[in-house]
């Protein structure tokens, strides 16, 4: 490989990175291969001297900053043209509710899902409380010597009982699951804006 | 090594290596030799973390119809290494202690 072979596949390496630190590494490269030539070595040893261009580029993507890495990202790759700045502004009306209610249908989608789990947990309350409510009567009922209806009461009561305890765990782990699943997505998004960086 | 550790030291390596006069990227890399092997990478990150510093400045200069950077040492750069050397006298102080306390045992 020579210098310039070893400059381009550096350069397109590392064309997530902001343009003038790219350019003052390469510079630096050329300078190091330059030397090297200098003090007599052939082209292609000063080249292999300096090591890979792909893991050199690797190693400063990963010592390169998150932040600095999204506003790359983010920054378009040119400036925007007049008329598509006069676009985007006279489409404003257009586009910007649009924006907003897509983030309102994904939100509404994330309170959906809490607002079942809500319910979720007041089908459990409502079973306890009748639970309770049935013991409470049956023992009025034993109290007024009623004991058959007393007996059927406290039958149901129990019944409810054994089975908020069993709403109870399904309750808990629906809960679970969806925390679990906000932090996946959370983790799938950063994700998938390093790896897209990484892999450029 | 303890990151933390291994920076610090690396810095005031390179900076020793540009104390008596200034330098360019490769002969730092080659004086350090015997005392460490730096990567080119290794190096431009050290040398960009000394100049965001204030520790060293940078020059550039023409080279044989080139241009190369040459690195200058500051006054805080010198009080830098100053200050490395009075620090690790306590660190070799504690040293010591340490491993005589190990020949007593």
């Amino acid at each position: 490989m020579n210098k310039n072979e070893f400059l381009a596949v550096l350069k397109n390496a590392l064309s997530g990175l902001p343009e003038g630190d790219v350019d003052e590494r390469l510079a630096f490269y050329a300078e190091m291969i330059d030397d090297r030539m200098e003090e007599g070595a052939s082209e292609s040893e000063a080249v292999a001297g300096i090591g890979s261009a792909e893991e050199i580029a690797a190693q400063v993507i990963a010592e390169t900053p998150m932040t600095k890495l999204v506003k790359e990202r983010i920054k378009p790759s040119r400036g925007l043209r007049a008329w598509e700045i006069a676009l985007l502004v006279l489409g404003a009306p257009l586009w910007f509710p649009l924006l907003v209610a897509a983030g309102a249908v994904v939100l509404s989608m994330y309170v959906v899902l809490w607002s079942l789990i809500a319910a979720l947990w007041a089908a459990e309350l409502a079973l306890c409380a009748f639970a309770a409510g049935g013991i409470v009567t049956a023992a009025v009922y034993f109290f007024k010597g009623h004991s058959l209806p007393g007996i059927a009461t406290l039958g149901v009561a129990l019944l409810a009982a054994g089975a908020s305890v069993f709403a109870f765990y399904g309750c808990a782990a629906a809960t679970k699951g969806i925390v679990n699943l906000t932090k996946k997505a959370a983790r799938g998004i950063k994700t998938r804006l390093v790896r897209k960086d990484a892999a450029k | 090594m303890d990151i933390q550790l291994k920076r610090g030291l690396l810095d005031v390596c390179v900076l020793a290596a540009i104390k008596d006069g200034e330098s360019y990227g490769y002969r730092i890399i080659k004086d350090l030799k015997p005392c460490i092997e730096l990567s080119e990478s290794t190096l431009y990150t050290i040398l960009k973390r000394l100049e965001a510093a204030g520790s060293l400045t940078v020059r550039s200069d023409e080279h044989n119809g080139r241009l190369r950077k040459y690195y200058r040492i500051t006054a805080s750069g010198l009080r830098r290494i100053e200050d490395f050397k009075t620090e690790w006298k306590e660190v070799i102080s504690v040293y010591d202690f340490v491993t005589r306390e190990d020949g007593h045992e």
